[in-house]
């Protein structure tokens, strides 16, 4: 068996495996069915959960967690009406909120990720191990020990209770999963592009900007929906830094239905949870295209 | 070239590192700092900042209290910052840490001696707070070391709250509170489990320092001194000896369940406690609760109280615990206004009025008086309750010395160790005394 | 060739004669100047925002800090600390068993499901979304709150148990015995991230080798053993690197799952839970940083190994 990699045809190929061209057989069909059905059982486990507290927004809180099945007997949309309007601002206004921090991480994560990692991986300056190394630490060391200096510094600078510390990090590549994940997937991309790009006349930059990055598609896409997900998800950060409850994003206003001490109202948490789950999963479903399309491109130029 | 650039960029390392640690230096108690918490003075007019935690409830009503707090006091405009329970200490240590501690803040008992002990709370007294109408016992959980740092914002007490409909299932009367032992109160969990068929007799008894507290008092222990544990492990193994008695006896009900109910107040939230959905004859709660737990189960219940050693309630040593204090920022800029806010709430019918004792019955004597006909039949008897049981009361107990906050956390864990059969009780309660003894930070 | 080493060495061509030399030597100036450029975002960042951070908590690792007042400094005090403290034991363990346990499983289900999806079928798209679902509410409340509900005495799981004819009755979350599984099992169940890497990961292998090894007789499983892991061995790396340095700092789930006691009786006191109930919970954050800086090291000393030994399986196309 040759080992693989001709390296143009590493980006040329069509991606999918396919039967050769006999068509479906017999036996293709039965595993396919069988592949459905196991996938199908799988994704109802995996979901069961949230079909549940789908089930439970459209309950009272009085029987919510009386109630473990899915069958539902009214819909009680009270949650959504009321729970909309049920803290000191309606519900969108913390979905903004959201929005706006996470469209900025997005962007700064994009931004200065790539940068870094296209640095790490294709650049040779004085003192990258080091660099590599050190942005490596800075992923390793848990987050409750830095946020109080950091909280520290944001005060000092007067970015508390606005949006700057939960988006200016990340136009900084704070975030070094992403440039970790970035490095990665341009030690894939094979150097005699740049090669031949540089024979072409192109400095760095436009090797970065015209052949690298329309490459990274899938990269760049992971890297857009993880920080979508993940910032839209983030608790503690807002919590800290945002004291102006009209600045909320929507995981501390979604706390705020609960007190542990006097009785939450579980109903309207979980419909909004699920109001504030559609743009997670609109997200997805629509960037996951993009996760796929980078490989369109082909090699050579 | 690349060296400069190197040691440059260590250097600016080095700085950024001294200034945050300059920074934290700079954010102690006293010490001069630049920003301030929340508050500001501009021309005669106060803006200060006011942190509570709650649910919306709570919130809708101390944003009408503000609004109202602001037309009686127009050079004062308060702005609010509402949390949940959990996430308000994490926000209010690394406020404190950062030098930006909101100006008027409600407070534990759990955290009260943690912030006045190390000088974050104003001397709410000497800066003119009122509480010459409070009702005896009230104002004392507020002092620490001697200072008043925390006005109580509602007053409630340690109580077994009781379900009468599975009482009756049980064709048993509600027992007399009065002149029940803790022996007595075993057996009545005993039978009242068996007969109505459900899996506690009685939950929570355990796992919370308050009932802990009382079995203390009533053998003339204290939780805490000023600087120390208030009893001997020895107590300790007494309360866990107790606690596998009622084990054995079917009052409590398995191990397991025990642990999946949790700790009050650190396990189920309350609308999922055992006794709302049905699973429990007699819960330990805080009286203030009552409202919230009617709600939840759809139920009237019962509010009866601890037992004693005696069989005689005016010996059980109960005590009036805070709910909830108001306490202020030493670094607030405008002590006064602070002030003013806590007088107002504590001390005026318009407060009382839109508070409605969701915080807990109000300590002023005379607006408690006041408001008692206008609370709902729930909170009705639980003012009643309050009122009541005044002749059982001793010494108010002190705060928990900084560290102490998580005695009951600890004592569930080995609690559950015990009952797991993982350690013997004289193992657990020396472990667990010892345990609370190392976290103290006196 | 490793990767670490391959960053830390400067790759020198020959250069033969004057004139190459001083080309060679141009560029290897530009280039180094070029890398400082691209990397300064990341160089600001690092300065403002993480370096001091950084070494404020390596600082305060040796003070007594409560946040409330200043820190003392005390020296060695808390590391000594450190090794008297059965609960940090305990936390290790916990955390420990989760990593060895926890990452590998997650990891081979990630691949296993990517791979199904990766051949390219009806509804693809729709599959992917739900099978990721989990992991965008993973670290929900909502979510670790149902989660615990399921494991009940009376929850779900039991419920479909008994549906099999097993009396099952044991409360999973409340067994000191059990309790840490239902943890592992919730990671287990939010796979979507690394199994979304490993798609696109799946989807840069062209499907001409697969071709190419049916028509020459290559079992699923050869062409699995041959093809497939030698090229996605780069995004099988990164995934492990990270999962074994976020599973060492897992947190929410415990968490929300425990309601921050890390019970029952310590069992799911993972390392950051104990980490937060020390420095948040009894204001001890020189203690917590300590313990920071002890995981940092424990950390480090993993993907060290992790970084050795890729060199005998990753390949990398460069």
């Amino acid at each position: 068996m040759a080992t693989p990699l001709e390296t143009t045809a590493r980006l040329t190929g069509p991606a999918p495996q396919e039967a050769i061209h006999r068509g479906p057989t017999w036996r293709d069909r039965i595993r396919s069915v069988i592949k459905h059905i196991v996938l199908i059982v799988a994704s109802l486990i995996m979901i069961y959960p949230l079909l549940w507290m789908v089930a439970s927004s459209l309950r009272p809180t009085e029987i919510i967690f009386r109630t473990p099945g899915l069958w539902l007997n009214d819909l009680y949309i009270q949650n959504y009406t009321e729970g909309w309007y049920a803290l000191s601002y309606p519900f969108g206004q913390y979905i903004i909120n959201s929005f706006i921090v996470v469209v900025g991480a997005i962007a700064g994560n994009l931004f200065a990720c790539t940068l870094a990692a296209y640095a790490f991986a294709r650049l040779k300056f004085r003192l990258r191990g080091l660099w590599f190394s050190i942005m490596l630490l800075t992923i390793m060391l848990p987050f409750h020990v830095v946020i109080v200096p950091q909280y520290i510094i944001f005060n000092k600078l007067g970015f508390v209770n606005t949006f700057v510390p939960l988006i200016l990090p990340k136009f900084l590549a704070t975030d070094a999963f992403f440039v970790f994940l970035m490095v990665q997937f341009i030690r894939g991309i094979p150097r005699e592009l740049d090669e031949a790009a540089r024979i072409d006349g192109c400095g760095h930059w436009k090797i970065f900007s015209r052949v690298m990055l329309p490459l990274m598609g899938p990269a760049l896409a992971t890297t857009a929906i993880f920080t979508f997900i993940w910032t839209w998800s983030d608790f503690f950060t807002p919590l800290i830094y945002l004291t102006d409850p009209i600045a909320y994003t929507v995981p501390v206003a979604l706390r705020s239905f609960l007190d542990a001490t006097a009785g939450s109202n579980w109903g309207a948490m979980f419909a909004m949870s699920v109001v504030t789950l559609i743009p997670l999963f609109l997200v997805f479903l629509f960037g996951q295209r993009f996760l796929v399309k980078g490989i369109a491109t082909t090699g050579g130029k | 070239m690349a060296l400069n650039r190197r040691q440059f960029l260590i250097g600016a390392g080095g700085l950024a590192a001294a200034a945050t640690t300059t920074g934290l230096g700079a954010c102690a108690p006293g010490a001069p700092s630049g920003s301030q918490g929340g508050g500001g003075e501009q021309g005669g007019k106060t803006n200060l900042a006011l942190a509570w935690w709650g649910n919306p409830t709570r919130n809708k009503n101390t944003e009408a209290e503000i609004q109202a707090f602001q037309q009686a006091n127009p050079n004062i405009t308060l702005a609010g910052q509402p949390g949940d329970f959990a996430g308000y200490w994490d926000k209010l240590a690394t406020q404190t840490a950062g030098g930006q501690a909101p100006d008027i803040i409600q407070m534990d008992m759990a955290y009260i001696a943690e912030y006045g002990n190390r000088g974050a709370l104003l001397d709410l007294e000497k800066t003119g707070a009122d509480t010459s109408k409070f009702v005896e016992g009230t104002v004392d959980s507020g002092r620490i070391n001697g200072q008043l740092v925390g006005v109580n914002a509602g007053i409630n007490s340690a109580v077994i709250v009781a379900n009468p409909k599975i009482f009756e299932k049980a064709k048993m009367d509600v027992p007399d509170d009065k002149t029940w032992t803790w022996d007595q109160l075993s057996d009545v969990a005993a039978e009242v489990a068996s007969k109505a068929g459900v899996p506690f007799g009685v939950v929570y008894l355990f796992g919370g320092d308050p009932m802990f507290g009382a079995y203390l008092r009533q053998n003339g222990k204290e939780l805490f001194t000023e600087k120390d544990v208030g009893f001997e492990p020895a107590d300790a193994q007494a309360w866990f000896d107790l606690m596998m008695k009622f084990q054995k006896a079917g009052s409590i009900g398995t191990p397991q369940q025990i642990s999946e109910e949790g700790s009050p107040g650190g396990g189920k939230p309350i609308d999922q406690s055992a006794i709302v959905l049905g699973k429990a004859a007699l819960q330990y709660q805080n009286s203030n609760q009552l409202e919230a737990l009617n709600a939840a189960s759809g139920e009237s219940l019962k509010l009866l109280r601890a037992p004693s050693l005696a069989g005689k309630a005016t010996e059980r040593k109960a005590w009036y615990k805070a709910s909830m204090l108001w306490s202020a920022s030493a670094k607030t800029k405008n002590p006064e206004a602070a002030v003013a806010w806590i007088n107002w709430f504590a001390n005026t019918k318009e407060a009382v009025d839109i508070d409605k004792a969701e915080r807990g019955i109000p300590p002023n004597a005379e607006l408690q008086e006041y408001i008692r006909p206008k609370l709902s039949p729930a909170q009705q008897e639980v003012a009643k309750f309050i009122v009541d049981i005044k002749p059982e009361l001793a010494s108010t107990p002190i705060a928990p010395p900084p560290g102490g906050g998580k005695l009951a956390e600890i004592m569930f864990r080995y609690e559950t160790d015990v009952l797991f059969g993982k350690a013997s009780t004289a193992e657990a309660a020396q472990k667990f005394v010892d345990e609370v003894k190392s976290n103290l930070q006196v | 060739m490793s990767a670490i080493s391959e960053l830390s060495t400067v790759h020198r061509v020959k250069a033969k004669t004057p004139e190459e030399k001083r080309l060679r030597a141009r560029e290897a100036a530009r280039d180094n100047k070029a890398g400082y450029l691209f990397l300064l975002p990341w160089l600001i960042g690092l300065v403002l925002i993480v370096a001091g951070p950084l070494i404020a908590s390596l600082y305060l690792s040796f003070t007594n800090y409560s946040l409330i007042q200043a820190p003392q400094w005390i020296g060695l005090e808390n590391y000594a600390r450190m090794l008297d403290d059965p609960r940090l034991l305990q936390s290790l363990k916990v955390t420990f068993i989760y990593v060895i346990v926890g990452v590998p499983l997650q990891l081979v289900v990630a691949l296993a499901i990517a791979m199904l999806l990766n051949e390219g079928m009806k509804g693809l798209a729709f599959y992917r979304s739900i099978f990721y679902l989990p992991s965008m509410l993973g670290a929900s409340v909502a979510i670790a709150l149902i989660w615990r509900q399921m494991f009940e005495s009376d929850g779900l799981v039991n419920q479909v148990l008994r549906l099999f004819g097993i009396p099952a009755t044991t409360s999973w979350i409340a067994d000191p015995k059990y309790a840490l599984s239902t943890i592992i099992l919730l990671h287990i169940w939010t796979f979507g991230s690394p199994m979304v890497i490993f798609l696109a990961g799946l989807r840069q292998i062209p499907g001409m080798y697969y071709e190419a090894a049916s028509v020459d007789g290559a079992s699923h499983w050869a062409q699995f053993r041959r093809i497939t892991l030698p090229l996605l061995s780069p995004i099988i790396f990164f995934n492990l690197v990270l999962q074994i340095i976020n599973a060492f700092q897992a947190f929410t789930q415990a968490f929300v799952v425990s309601n921050g006691t890390g019970g029952p009786s310590d069992s799911t006191l993972f390392y950051t839970l104990y980490l937060y109930q020390r420095g948040f919970g009894q204001f001890q954050m020189g203690y917590a940083a300590a313990m920071a800086w002890l995981l940092v090291v424990i950390i480090a000393a993993f993907t060290a190994i992790n970084f050795f030994f890729s060199k005998y399986w990753v390949f990398y196309g460069d």
